[in-house]
């Protein structure tokens, strides 16, 4: 067989439809991830709408009680896996190879894997709308609602087989950022002089490693209780459902980390960008991104106070959780110390960091608020709960995500957003934010609990849930206007390659990057290179007025373009959709799977006519 | 608080008390608030802000006047003091004391988790106010003016930030203190209280069945969907489910504990009288806060607090309906022929009996009995179908012709041999479903 894999050459073209499913480059896959995730927003954003019409009234009944346990479903499970993480990803790929002056990611081909796996694992979930088995346990699926017979159709197993394949995308693209950022920095760029971008991106993938493993346990006893008749967590049968909750939440607040940490990152470079001065507290905020990662492992029980562990249990996790503020808070005072004595300048990037920081705050508190157990107690599984993850989520999450779309747009396209646009766009959002979510909290205080597809009006919710759908609208009219920002900037004009007079080093070269990215590796010479360069450059006498010279893409060896990782990843997705329909197809996937590793090793390393 | 909330809550006290006492711990904390940022204010002049100190020169040259300094600290307070004023007017106005709101409390479990939460609210508006002032702050005055040159590039204060480190750390470890005190303090009921009632409470897919042990005189009595507790008593619960998790949430009495097969959660609570302003008894609401499948969000429950005396006589008439008139004693054959595989009406479920139905719920299949709420003392009831709706002659009427039409998702309509016809409706005659109307509601 490796005879006959190594004789196939590689792919040779870079163009059309072909050249982006063979590519390896990370600023394709960059725009790949960011695509996908973006369709799988709006997907996600169109349910949530459906939950927000069936609330905006009591006792409505535009959709069925089943089908609304789907929306929310989804609509959880999509933002989280399929939209989030793969957009900070996204932000990954583009900007951690060109921000420690790499020519790529370490392994660029398991990088085109981890995108594959990524849109089949997304395509196979959606699947399930297409047979209408939908998963409809929640996005947390606790035990043993999950089990026959509670649960009879196959929606719970295209919510755990897609997860274990999506799994497995996160875990190689965790693996794949780890090795880059520690071996592939240029030189002169100590672990010190990271920007704070790429630290919080190391740490993320770390928790990705560490964090995935422990729901694919549970993923896959939970597939084998409901196909191949074990018990883990029936409790007729001796399992314990429990066990399912520890496994879930040990893997689920690493993973509130994961999803809000990249966005951190983020708004720690857009900040000092556009207050001119650098970060405030660069080490502590580092070391508090550590901290949390580490203490974020302590903390899961505080999702499970009303689970009945007892007293000892509980005053550990509200202990651990309420410490667990301390370095969140740090961040926070570094970002207003880094805007103190600044010059500001508002720019949409700058705005949605702004906006970024005033809505995580108020996410932070309400969060301080759920470690209060006793407290708690009343505002478990309210949507005070709600109200608080969209704070961090949306408010946090999908506002730094925002902001560096903002703000890397032009590293990426060579064209500006339009400010304008930019500006009635982050209001929209702002506002429609503040407005859906905010009387959430009330609703959650007054006793509305989660997840009900129904309520009367005799408690008092009615007028507040009217208020959060109003907004959802102002929402969406906030996303539309992204999309029309993007879809207009195709004519508009090229800007230089460092538009917003950055510190990074990616703003050092052409807009768009060319393939090799640097053609000569950087000497870095401080933690805002870029500033260092030019500002020495000001001081000979010699501005930088343009960007580092392209050179002859031939004379630099880049890897070639490789078609193993979307046969592979065809094949890891044939064995879960396999699991889910015929046995047989997933020992075809396996196949699939076995020749593209083989036939992946033994790959040459470039194109034969390709120049060295 | 709006009049029309205060209107709604029939079973509840009168708003006025607790926005008296809020508006009184304002005016203190506005004074507090005040007093602190002097102090900040002047600590600030000491070097404690340090990046105050260099910097800006056409900036630090108007505030190095006193006069100024004490005009902007006394703008600044204004504005916190708005600040928090708006945090409080919009707390006031959303939160509400409706029959699901935990701001009213009826007993110490449900009064000293709102204590910890009043607290925590301050705590929450004073750092929100506070830190998003101080953001607001920065982005106004720090904003680029024309032709600024660039501003000092600092990097950082070390000593600055060990006091921001230090300072939230002893906040919330005081939080977490009080938090773990609180937690054993609730865990069983005070020395010297009176004897505790026992429940045994079990969650049903989608409805709460409870089993008193010894409801007085070794009396055991089993009823569904509305709990009678008398008042100034403590009530121990044993918390568990037979098929999946739900949570018992009595947001007037306790914050929620969920109830989880093969697990049993123990919790108590008490419902004090000098907490409640109306005549007893009092009905106060619960639901399901765990999400437990379709019905999840029509599993709802009452609480009845009663006089003890008046508990003492429903317990004691706790039976059978008497079946006096003809027309209860056609609707006891009707019941007979029809209801009893899965409902028990001649007091507490045989436990033999109960494992057998739970078999048949657990195993599934078409006609299989199921658990079903204990009718003993349905005629006492004021609600039907878990909460759902008031319990009359109509809406009996129509849950027996076609359940569904009420709760979409039931297992009576699902299983029960009556309802498998062609439209799923109850094959009873009209005169068969009045004679059960009649026993069931012990009617003439």
């Amino acid at each position: 067989m490796a005879a006959i894999t190594s004789v196939i050459p590689r792919p040779t073209s870079y163009e059309g439809l072909w050249g982006w499913m063979t590519t390896v480059d990370h600023k394709r896959i960059a725009v790949l991830y960011g695509v996908t995730a973006f369709i799988f927003l709006l997907i996600a954003g169109l349910e949530a709408g459906v939950i927000r019409m069936q609330l905006a009234s009591a006792d409505s009944t535009l959709v069925s009680p089943g089908r609304f346990n789907q929306m929310f479903t989804m609509h959880a499970t999509t933002m989280v896996f399929m939209v989030i993480m793969p957009l900070s990803v996204s932000f990954f790929n583009f900007v951690i190879p060109l921000a420690i002056g790499a020519r790529d990611v370490a392994f660029p081909r398991l990088n085109a894997l981890s995108y594959w796996i990524f849109l089949f694992g997304g395509i196979l979930l959606h699947m399930s709308f297409v047979v209408d088995q939908v998963p409809d346990a929640g996005w947390f699926s606790y035990a043993n609602l999950t089990e026959k017979p509670f649960s009879v159709d196959r929606g719970l197993d295209f919510w755990s087989i897609s997860l274990l394949v999506l799994g497995t995308s996160s875990v190689a693209g965790g693996l794949n950022f780890i090795v880059t950022i520690i071996n592939m920095r240029a030189p002169g760029m100590s672990m010190m002089r990271m920007p704070v971008f790429v630290w919080m991106t190391l740490i993320t993938s770390i928790l990705l490693v560490l964090a995935f493993p422990v729901i694919t346990v549970g993923l896959i006893e939970l597939t084998m209780d409901r196909n191949f008749g074990t018990h883990f967590f029936i409790p007729a049968q001796g399992g314990d459902p429990i066990l399912w909750q520890h496994l879930f939440w040990v893997f689920g607040h690493p993973e509130v980390y994961i999803l809000i940490l990249p966005a951190m990152g983020i708004v720690s470079e857009i900040l000092p960008t556009f207050s001119r001065k650098p970060l405030f507290g660069y080490p502590f905020v580092i070391f508090s991104g550590i901290v949390i990662a580490i203490m974020g492992w302590a903390v899961w029980s505080h999702h499970m106070f009303t689970v009945g562990l007892g007293p000892v249990a509980n005053s550990v996790f509200t202990i651990t959780t309420m410490l667990i503020a301390v370095p969140t808070g740090v961040k926070i005072f570094n970002w207003i110390g880094t805007l103190w004595r600044g010059a500001l300048e508002f720019t949409t990037p700058m705005m949605f960091a702004l906006g970024f920081v005033a809505l995580f705050i108020i996410g932070g508190l309400s969060g301080v608020s759920h470690a209060v157990s006793p407290s708690d107690f009343q505002q478990q599984d309210t949507y005070y709960i709600v109200a608080h993850i969209h704070y961090v989520l949306f408010g946090g999450s999908m506002f730094g995500i925002f902001a560096g779309t903002y703000y890397w747009f032009p590293k990426i396209t060579g064209k500006m957003l339009n400010e304008t646009l930019g500006k009635i766009n982050f209001w929209l959002l702002f506002i429609g934010m503040n407005l859906t979510f905010f009387p959430m909290h009330f609703l959650g205080l007054n006793g509305m609990p989660r997840r009900i597809y129904t309520y009367t009006a005799e408690f008092g919710w009615e007028y507040l849930n009217q208020i959060a759908s109003f907004g959802y609208l102002v929402l969406l009219i906030g996303i539309l206007v992204f999309m029309y920002n993007v879809w207009q900037s195709r004519n508009s004009r090229h800007v230089g390659h460092d538009p917003w007079d950055a510190p990074g080093i990616e703003w050092s070269i052409a807009s768009p990057p060319p393939p090799y990215n640097f053609a000569e590796i950087p000497q870095v010479l401080g933690r805002d290179h870029y500033w260092i360069v030019k500002e020495n450059a000001e001081a000979a006498g010699t501005p930088i007025t343009g960007p580092e010279p392209t050179v002859d893409p031939k004379s630099i060896h880049m890897p070639s373009p490789s078609y193993w990782p979307l046969f592979t990843a065809v094949g890891v997705a044939l064995i879960g959709g396999g699991l889910l329909s015929h046995f047989a197809l997933s020992f075809v996937g396996g196949a699939i799977a076995f020749v593209g590793v083989i036939g992946w090793s033994n790959e040459p390393a470039a194109a034969p006519n390709d120049h060295h | 608080m709006s009049p029309e909330i205060s209107e709604n809550s029939h079973t509840l006290r009168s708003n006025d008390d607790y926005s008296t006492v809020k508006m009184a711990s304002l005016e203190r904390l506005a004074e507090s608030v005040v007093d602190e940022l002097n102090k900040a204010q002047g600590e600030s002049q000491m070097g404690l802000l340090p990046f105050r100190r260099t910097g800006n020169v056409s900036e630090q040259s108007v505030s190095n006047t006193t006069k100024s300094i004490g005009r902007r600290s006394s703008l600044k307070n204004r504005s916190v003091i708005f600040g928090l004023l708006a945090a409080l007017f919009l707390f006031a106005v959303g939160c509400s004391k409706d029959g699901m709101s935990p701001f009213d409390p009826m007993g110490p479990v449900a009064a000293k988790q709102l204590d910890l939460f009043n607290v925590l609210m301050w705590v929450m508006v004073i750092v929100f106010v506070l830190v998003e002032g101080v953001l607001l702050y920065a982005i106004i005055r720090y904003r680029k003016r024309p032709g600024q040159a660039k501003p000092p590039q600092t990097h950082g204060n070390t000593s600055l930030e060990i006091t921001l480190t230090i300072i939230p750390t002893i906040l919330v470890l005081g939080l977490a203190i009080w938090s773990v005190f609180t937690l054993f303090d609730l865990q069983d009921p005070p020395e010297g209280s009176p004897e505790a009632l026992h429940v045994n409470v079990t969650g049903h897919q989608w409805w709460f069945e409870f089993e008193y042990p010894d409801a007085g005189n070794g009396k055991k009595i089993i009823t569904a969907n509305e709990l009678r507790i008398p008042v100034d008593r403590p009530i121990t619960l044993s918390l568990e489910s037979d098929d999946v998790i739900h949570s018992f949430w009595v947001p007037k009495l306790a914050g929620k504990l969920d109830m989880i097969p093969t697990h049993t959660n123990e919790m108590w609570f008490q419902a004090d009288s000098d907490k409640i302003n109306d005549d007893l008894p009092v009905t106060l609401y619960g639901q399901c806060a765990e999400l437990c499948g379709l019905s999840h969000a029509l599993m709802k429950f009452q609480v009845t607090v009663m006089d003890q005396a008046d508990f003492d006589s429903w317990a004691a008439a706790y039976g059978p309906p008497p079946t006096i008139s003809a027309r209860a004693k056609a609707g006891q054959a009707v019941f007979a022929a029809n209801c009893t595989l899965c409902h028990t009406i001649d007091g507490p479920d045989d436990p033999v009996l109960s494992a057998s139905r739970l078999t048949g719920f657990l195993t599934g299949g078409d006609i299989t009995p199921v658990p079903a709420p204990n009718l003993t003392d349905l005629r006492t009831r004021h609600t039907l179908a878990a909460g759902l709706v008031d319990l009359s002659e109509t809406n009996l009427l129509s849950w027996l012709h076609d359940p569904s039409e009420i709760k979409a998702n039931n297992y009576m309509s699902q299983r029960a041999v009556m309802y498998k016809t062609e439209t799923g409706t109850s094959n009873l005659t009209n005169e068969e479903i009045d004679a059960l109307i009649g026993y069931l509601l012990d009617l003439q």
